[in-house]
């Protein structure tokens, strides 16, 4: 909320300056975003006279003036302004005055005439035509009223003020005003809130009663409605300080009444509304819920149709008004309006708030009501309002008041103890300190020895949870700077990071150190995205969980799987020119078919890798993930056929104990394509919440072997379609228990061995853990495992 | 000529001729022709049976002493053979060692996770639990339990993504804590990292989705001051000495009293800057006592227990720590950008 200095000033001393102010305000729980001198450009234009003004004669639209600025000699400018005239009181630019945009004034020639300074236009000044009627007509500024030559041209036309931006914190809407905030203002300097003395002074005829009668029929929604009349109403334009004062709050002026109405939301936070009283249908205001497709157009112009249940203030026959958002166009204040009804009441927060949106209508007005307007102080806001009808003269203050209020609140009251309130804030704050500070926030306060019996000021509907938000009222004015530094005491707790985050940390430490990058992704996903994996119509991650309010169709489901936005991830790279990378994502996927107890969806941590890039192939990933697993205790035995969007000939599962705890393989072409992707690439997929259910811990060590070990190599030719994995593993069990280690080395096609016959190359070792093993003991386990080759995969010692 | 004379010859010429040789097998000859079987000095031992008895000791010692000087002078020369050949082979061997060859390649944790890891092990030093919880969560506890009542603003759609009338993507990791206190007793230390949702669209400073960690203390008698000690720890573990913390007066529903928490800009030190727009300060955090009706509808009796709880936003304070000026790279998976992190 703007506000200007000098507003605040009327009610609470500032003797400081603005950033000391600011910072001040800041500390006591006032945020400020920050603050504008207005007319901060503006140095050295002052009041002068035109005292002679004649043509120059080298030019057929410039004038040579003499102008009196209060000093001895007149100054001599040209002026090209086609409405200079002698006798005029004008701004003036001085040598070396500085105006708004960086530019400085100096003497010099124009056309061969000297010229000591400038004639200014209100624009140029950068002064709006809030400020100063008609400023900004064709020329220069002519002043209407007399003012001293030489006089700073600055106050007159209020560019002498600093606007402080405060930023109120939800819970104190009572700051949303002047009061509030010259109250604040007054706690935080230490000096004196003085709210103006209100006197209303009634000249209009008889009672309001023989003007308007209002109704509320929906007193949920209208708890409190406070009405008066003002009659022979003079319209016209705001005097200047009120202008000034709207200005810098940011709003515009546009009459004498408005104004008022606005004025008094700015300095009370309480929304007003003023009512053409001939153009309310009986003169009968009715508070109601609209009825379904009943129809307004609005001040701004603009035509709705109203649901059933928002609030409405209607006539007798419609809608008059948008109930606390904005007034209707054909009841708004005119040139020839001769009866105002002014509103002041209390609106539904959550009413208003479901209403402003659905219609899209946002004002000051709806702002207020929907942060909570207070429904104690409205009565107070109407008298300011009809003092200043007087005081402007702009209208005959009807005798009688509305006030239609069936429950009234009572005053709260809260008790306490001085001892809690101070031990809560940490900081020793004494009991006769607790109770200046609450008195300074103008709470009642009664003390009793420790306890307090504490009235709440009429304007703050924030203390609800009583002790505790005394604490934070005691604090922030004894100061949060004053909060000292202590570590927890009392009984330990063991601490640590959760299983879950142990695992997840781990898992990182190793890809980080394979050289894999971690991305992070949006946890919500197009449902086209999935449709590219072209995955089989029961697979159950097509069912992803859709989010009823979506920013966009692109992130409208929570993700079933982190395969699609890798693959995304990769193509970016691809596109962006990275030769290789290796990435991992590690995240939580969504399953909205099978339930928590709790009737959530279920939450599963899943891996994936992907890679690409000139040294990356299947094997390649395919040893990251064994490594990984094996690293957490996995042993896995690596199966054909993977996901059906990978290469059918370069997928493959890691299989442990019979579950699939790695699926990995080759993006297939197609899936490629979709993706938009330029090379081929690999990716694997694990499941952490099963991998944390699968570890095992490390255990023990094996005892150092004692005895010699015998290695023994084998060549083995056989048909090329046979799978050296499942070899490897029929060979390995048939060695028995003397076999401590069994590889394949190496792999070799020649037209020599036949067509479809490959050569591969095994490397054996044995040992025994009590005894050096003799030549007939290997001999026999060697023909054993050569048996299992031949008999189950027809692989034969290469002739 | 007497035996001392042909010895003495001998090694004259063993001296000419081990300066000649440049390999074993010239050094081996020369070893045979001299002390091998047939060699000259085996002779001269041969030779002694026609010394008279008298002379054959001094004879004998004579041959003896030459026997070991000559072996220990092929030998010498074998060593110096064998360095030789080793410093040719060195010389041989030797690489350019300043010539480029490819790193293996650098992995790193995502930037918010490295910060995230930082803070727990903080945290965790100080006694506190990681306790992790749903993203998807109940408005119960997201919202109900955290005293923001049904029609508040923050749970406008505007804000929050729904997934029915009690379902929402969290909206901050605040629901752990209703959830802890619910099934535990105090003390409660405990801090609960994670993924948070606004319905923001993503822009430089703003993201859909995001980071945060919350901590949570309920204990007796727990204070705003421990609360100011325990974030002082943390501003001074994680951000270096000197780092302090400095409390502003805020609002949260869940929190009474409530404060925004500046930390000493570790840019300048706190003598202003254009990180801190001068200020000296870096608004990091949100924190508070726990509010008593928090407390009460968490089953925790307000008069004997109190409690302090905060929220770090993660990624704000990566971005600040790395000088990211685009939040959505974070969440782009350029390798260029990630690749710079370690």
């Amino acid at each position: 909320m703007k506000i200007p200095m000098k507003w605040i000033r009327e009610y609470a001393g500032i003797p400081v300056d603005a950033e000391t102010y600011m910072n001040k305000m800041i500390m006591i729980g006032d945020g400020v975003e920050g603050y504008e001198r207005l007319g901060a450009e503006v140095e050295g234009v002052v009041v002068g006279r035109v005292l002679t003004c004649d043509p120059h004669p080298n030019s057929d639209h410039l004038h040579i003036c003499k102008v009196d600025v209060g000093e001895a000699e007149p100054l001599q400018i040209v002026c090209g302004a086609p409405n200079v005239a002698a006798g005029q009181l004008v701004p003036v630019a001085k040598n070396g005055a500085h105006l708004p945009g960086g530019v400085t004034i100096k003497k010099g020639k124009l056309r061969g005439e000297v010229s000591e300074g400038m004639i200014c236009s209100g624009e140029e000044l950068g002064c709006p035509p809030e400020l100063y009627p008609n400023i900004w007509e064709k020329g220069i500024l002519v002043f209407n009223e007399d003012y001293p030559l030489g006089a700073d041209v600055r106050p007159i036309l209020g560019l002498d003020d600093t606007v402080m931006d405060f930023e109120v914190l939800a819970n104190r809407p009572d700051c949303l005003s002047v009061w509030g905030i010259a109250r604040e203002t007054a706690v935080a300097l230490g000096t004196e809130f003085k709210k103006p003395e209100i006197t209303v002074t009634e000249t209009g005829k008889g009672d309001i009663s023989d003007y308007v009668r209002v109704e509320v029929r929906d007193t949920d929604l209208c708890p409190r409605y406070v009405a008066r009349v003002i009659d022979n109403v003079r319209v016209g334009p705001s005097p200047k300080w009120l202008r000034e004062y709207l200005y810098g709050a940011g709003m515009r002026s546009i009459n004498n009444v408005v104004d008022i109405t606005n004025f008094v939301m700015l300095e009370t936070g309480h929304p007003m509304h003023a009512f053409d009283l001939d153009k309310v249908e009986g003169h009968h205001i009715i508070v109601r819920r609209a009825k379904e497709g009943e129809f307004i157009t609005t001040l701004d112009g603009k035509a709705h149709t109203m649901q059933a249940g928002q609030l409405a203030i209607c006539d007798a026959a419609k809608p008059s008004c948008v109930a606390g958002i904005m007034g209707g166009e054909e009841s708004e204040i005119t040139g020839s309006t001769r009866q105002v009804m002014f509103e002041c009441a209390v609106f539904d927060y959550a009413a208003t708030r479901l209403t402003s949106r659905a219609l899209g209508i946002r004002t000051e007005s709806s702002g207020r009501f929907e942060k909570g307007v207070n429904i104690r102080t409205p009565l107070e806001a109407m008298q300011r309002a009809c003092q200043l009808i007087h005081d402007l003269d702009a209208g005959d203050v009807v005798p009688g008041i509305i006030d239609l209020y069936p429950n009234p609140v009572p005053d709260q009251v809260v008790t306490g103890s001085c001892a809690r309130i101070a031990r809560r804030t940490g900081v020793d704050i004494p009991p006769e300190e607790i109770v200046r500070i609450l008195e300074q926030l103008h709470f009642g306060v009664r003390r009793d020895g420790d306890s307090l019996t504490v009235t709440v000021p009429d304007f703050r509907q924030d203390i609800t949870v009583g002790e505790a938000d005394l604490s934070e009222e005691a604090l922030r004015v004894y100061g949060y700077d004053e909060i000292p530094g202590t570590l927890l005491r009392g009984e330990t707790t063991p601490g640590g990071r959760s299983e879950r985050m142990r695992l997840r940390d781990q898992v990182t430490d190793l890809l980080t150190g394979m050289g894999f990058l971690e991305i992070m992704n949006y946890s919500f996903v197009s449902p086209k995205a999935i449709e590219k994996l072209g995955l089989p119509a029961d697979d159950p991650r097509l069912n992803q969980l859709p989010i009823r309010n979506p920013l966009g169709e692109d992130t409208s489901v929570m993700r079933s799987t982190l395969v699609p936005d890798m693959l995304r991830t990769l193509a970016l790279n691809m596109n962006h020119g990275n030769e290789a990378v290796r990435l991992f994502e590690a995240s939580t996927v969504y399953d909205p078919a099978h339930r928590t107890a709790e009737n959530l969806p279920t939450e599963t941590q899943k891996l994936v890798l992907g890679a690409y890039g000139k040294a990356e192939n299947f094997f390649t990933l395919r040893a990251v993930a064994e490594r990984l697993l094996r690293q957490l205790g996995i042993e896995v035995t690596v199966e054909r056929d993977g996901a059906p969007y990978l290469h059918p000939g370069r997928t493959a599962r890691l299989v442990s104990g019979g579950e699939t705890v790695c699926l990995i393989g080759e993006v297939h072409p197609e899936v490629r394509d979709r993706f938009e992707m330029s090379a081929r690439a690999l990716i694997a997929e694990l499941d952490l919440d099963q991998i944390r259910r699968l570890r095992t811990p490390m255990g023990v060590v094996k005892p150092m072997p004692r005895y010699p070990s015998v290695s023994r190599d084998l060549s083995l030719v056989m048909d090329e379609r046979t799978e050296v994995g499942p070899l490897l593993r029929d060979m390995a069990a048939a060695g028995g228990a003397i076999l401590e280690d069994a590889r394949m080395f190496d792999v070799y096609r020649s037209p020599i061995l036949g067509p479809d016959r490959k050569s591969v190359a095994f490397s054996f070792v044995f040992r025994a853990p009590d005894r050096t093993l003799t030549e007939a003991e290997i001999g026999k386990a060697m023909e054993k495992l050569l048996k299992a080759a031949e008999e189950k995969h027809g692989a034969v010692i290469r002739a | 000529m007497g035996m001392r004379e042909t010895i003495d010859q001998m090694r004259q010429m063993m001296s000419q001729e081990l300066e000649k040789v440049c390999d074993k097998q010239t050094l081996e000859a020369l070893r045979v022709r001299v002390l091998g079987k047939k060699g000259e000095l085996t002779a001269l031992l041969r030779g002694m049976g026609q010394l008279s008895p008298e002379e054959r000791p001094a004879a004998g010692q004579l041959i003896n002493d030459a026997r070991e000087k000559f072996t220990a002078m092929l030998e010498a020369r074998q060593d110096a053979l064998r360095a030789m050949e080793r410093a040719t082979a060195l010389q041989r061997e030797n690489i350019d060692v300043t010539e480029p060859a490819p790193l293996p390649p650098a992995g790193s944790a995502h930037p918010v996770n490295i910060v995230m890891r930082e803070m727990v092990d903080c945290f965790t030093g100080m006694g506190f639990e990681v306790v992790e919880g749903p993203e998807i969560e109940l408005d119960h506890y997201n919202f109900e339990l955290m005293n923001i009542p049904k029609n508040h603003p923050a749970r406008d759609a505007q804000d929050t993504f729904y997934i029915d009338d009690n379902i929402v993507l969290r909206t901050h990791t605040s629901p752990m804590q209703a959830r802890t206190m619910l099934t535990r007793k105090p003390p409660i230390r405990i801090i609960c990292p994670g993924r948070v949702f606004r319905s923001d669209e993503a822009d430089a400073t703003h993201s859909p989705v995001f980071h945060q960690m919350e901590g949570l203390v309920v204990d007796r008698d727990v204070t705003m001051a421990d609360l100011r000690g325990t974030l002082n720890a943390f501003a001074e573990r994680v951000y270096g000495k000197g780092i302090t913390t400095r409390f502003r007066p805020s609002f949260f529903p869940f929190t009474e009293p409530s404060t925004e928490v500046d930390l000493t800009c570790s840019a300048c030190h706190g003598k202003g800057c254009r990180v801190c727009k001068g200020t000296g300060w870096i608004e990091v955090l949100g924190a508070g006592m726990v509010n008593p009706r928090v407390l009460e509808m968490c089953g925790i009796d307000s008069t004997v227990y109190s409690g302090f709880a905060f929220g770090i936003g993660l990624d704000r304070i990566a971005m600040m720590r790395y000088a990211v000026p685009d939040l959505r790279l974070m969440y782009e998976g350029d390798a260029r950008f990630l690749g710079q992190f370690r």
